[in-house]
């Protein structure tokens, strides 16, 4: 099967334009709409359907973004600024608890899985 | 017995079941072998229950469905939009007339049943005019019922293409009324004439953003072509139109797609192999058609609300594209509102949607303003705190005129319900009786809805 790269990412020619864009991180449906209408590319289009140029100045468009790890450092640094100057957000998210009021008694899993210093996602 | 199996013919084609769902039937008078395996012990309920109830059910992996085979890509849809034209278990009618070139224009044929010749039944459907909805699968050849206003209208067909002008027609009625099938008519009489014909079977492919588009370079302001769409449709007003492109020779030149001299409009549309040409193409053939000296051209669509509003692609901008910045729309509208001239005659035919319809304040208002002034009644005005208008609409239908089809008549009942019992398909006897009632259940004639109150009762 062929491969279409877009920003050093090899995706399937049989996957869609707006789901290749979407699996960067930083770049939601909102942005993917208007990447696609900057190329006037259809909704449905497929990776293998897009022209090699456009293909090139997708990446380009991409590589002006901040995208996958250089927007997971912007958000890692927010919540360690708000751990350095001892704010209780930043306690919380360093027991991995509720930021926002919660109750804890139940219901935390998210926030356990989400609220910490070094997160992911 | 061809009674017993013209039963199955209403029966609604049903997707394939688990088989555990099926009711085991173990009755005494059954001989069916397959079922015979589980005589003796009579099952409580319709659905076997060995196991016990499961309370709580994981999301997805369920192993209680029994394995199936997941349809190929694209097989659901050629399902849903498959055409069947004949039945066998319905009966052959004897003495029908068959449509001929000039039939649909004689006032002579108002009433009358006729049936589809076969030379044309293979370009109706590769021009998409059957639709799936109609209920052609129930009879054994197709016909139609040449009514009162499919009349009036071959007889404007044929009065166009004398005249050499182009007719306009806007097709409206309510749900289930028979326009498609009047578009259907409009296009065997354009066949059976010589005519080419470009249909456009659904206007909504072209608006909902499900097939690519790209602009049209150096277009300001910016219009959009659908290479896809419009490679697809070359290839139909190829396959459909063969013979008479074949014998129509070139006449411009259009060197640039590698076409010589002389060569014919047939092979005009062969050079396009690639969607990236497709719309430069269809736009040579669309020039080399309006010059004098061609035949007639039949242009209909049919949707044509989808084709009034904002469509859901969007420009590099970020704006919804106008439905008429749109390529081959706008050389739709641009033929429907009189724009482009028809120099040998011809017609352009736009119908509305009943079921499908996305309402228009502005094409609501022009089509009822059109129809007023045809029958002599006060103009409609326009609603001072509407505003929603769209001035591009109103100007793109203010020069048609509008054809408004409603329910049949008693005669006309009488001749369509005869050629439903003489098929089979009716089991009541044909009398006043049952004429008035299938007509009044109908809501006054609505033809689609007396098949559905006649012909569709029955579920198996």
């Amino acid at each position: 099967m062929q491969q279409v790269f877009i920003l050093g990412v090899n995706f399937s020619e049989q996957k869609l334009v707006s789901k290749a864009l979407q699996s960067f991180y930083a770049l939601g449906p909102r942005a993917c709409e208007r990447i696609m209408a900057k190329y006037t590319i259809y909704r449905l289009a497929k990776v293998g359907s897009l022209a090699p140029k456009t293909v090139t100045s997708l990446t380009a468009e991409l590589s002006q973004m901040t995208l996958d790890s250089d927007a997971r450092k912007i958000m890692q640094d927010n919540i360690r600024r708000l751990k350095d100057i001892g704010s209780l957000r930043g306690r919380r998210h360093a027991m991995g608890m509720p930021v926002r009021g919660q109750r804890t008694r139940t219901q935390t899993a998210t926030a356990k899985k989400l609220n910490r210093l070094d997160r992911r996602n | 017995m061809a009674s017993a199996n013209s039963l199955r013919s209403l029966m609604r084609p049903s997707i394939p079941v688990a088989p555990r769902l099926y009711p085991i039937i173990s009755s005494s008078f059954s001989t069916t072998t397959a079922l015979s395996a589980v005589t003796g012990r009579a099952p409580k309920s319709s659905v076997v229950t060995s196991t016990k109830m499961k309370k709580n059910f994981k999301k997805g992996g369920g192993s209680t469905s029994a394995p199936m085979k997941k349809p190929n890509p694209g097989e659901r849809k050629a399902f849903r939009k498959r055409i069947q034209l004949s039945n066998n278990s319905a009966l052959a009618v004897e003495g029908v007339e068959v449509l001929k070139a000039d039939t649909l224009a004689q006032s002579s044929s108002a009433g009358k049943m006729f049936s589809i010749p076969d030379e044309i039944i293979d370009q109706l459907r590769t021009l998409e005019a059957f639709k799936a909805t109609q209920a052609w699968n129930l009879f054994r050849k197709p016909h139609f019922l040449a009514r009162k206003e499919a009349v009036e209208l071959g007889s404007r067909l044929e009065n166009a293409a004398k005249k050499k002008e182009a007719e306009k027609i806007v097709l409206t009625g309510s749900k289930l009324s028979g326009k498609s099938l009047a578009v259907l008519q409009a296009i065997s009489y354009a066949l059976l004439n010589k005519w080419v014909v470009i249909n456009i079977p659904e206007a909504q492919d072209l608006t909902n953003g499900n097939t690519d588009y790209a602009q049209i370079p150096n277009t300001e302001p910016a219009v959009y072509s659908q290479p896809v769409y419009v490679l697809r449709l070359l290839q139909t007003i190829y396959k459909a139109n063969k013979a008479v492109l074949e014998s129509l020779k070139v006449e411009k030149d259009w060197s640039l797609t590698g076409l010589q001299k002389g060569n014919s409009l047939a092979e005009l549309i062969l050079t396009c192999k690639e969607s990236e040409f497709a719309w430069t193409t269809f736009n040579a053939l669309w020039t080399e058609l309006t010059l004098p000296g061609r035949p007639p051209v039949l242009f209909s669509l049919d949707g044509l609300s989808h084709i009034s509003k904002l469509s859901q692609y969007r420009d590099p901008a970020f704006n919804l594209i106008h439905s008429h910045d749109l390529a081959l729309v706008r050389t739709f509208v641009d033929a429907l509102s009189g724009k482009t001239k028809l120099p040998n005659g011809g017609a352009v035919i736009a119908s509305t949607s009943g079921n499908n319809m996305q309402f228009h304040p502005s094409q609501e208002l022009v089509l009822a303003q059109l129809e007023a002034g045809q029958s002599g009644k006060p103009i409609p005005t326009p609603d001072p705190y509407e505003k929603n208008y769209d001035e591009r609409v109103y100007e793109s239908l203010k020069n048609t005129s509008v054809l408004r089809i409603e329910g049949i008549n008693h005669d006309d009942t009488k001749t369509l319900m005869g050629y439903w019992a003489a098929s089979g398909l009716l089991r009541n006897v044909v009398n006043n009786h049952t004429i008035r009632e299938k007509w009044a259940l109908a809501g006054n004639g609505n033809v689609g809805e007396m098949e559905r109150v006649a012909l569709l009762t029955m579920r198996m």
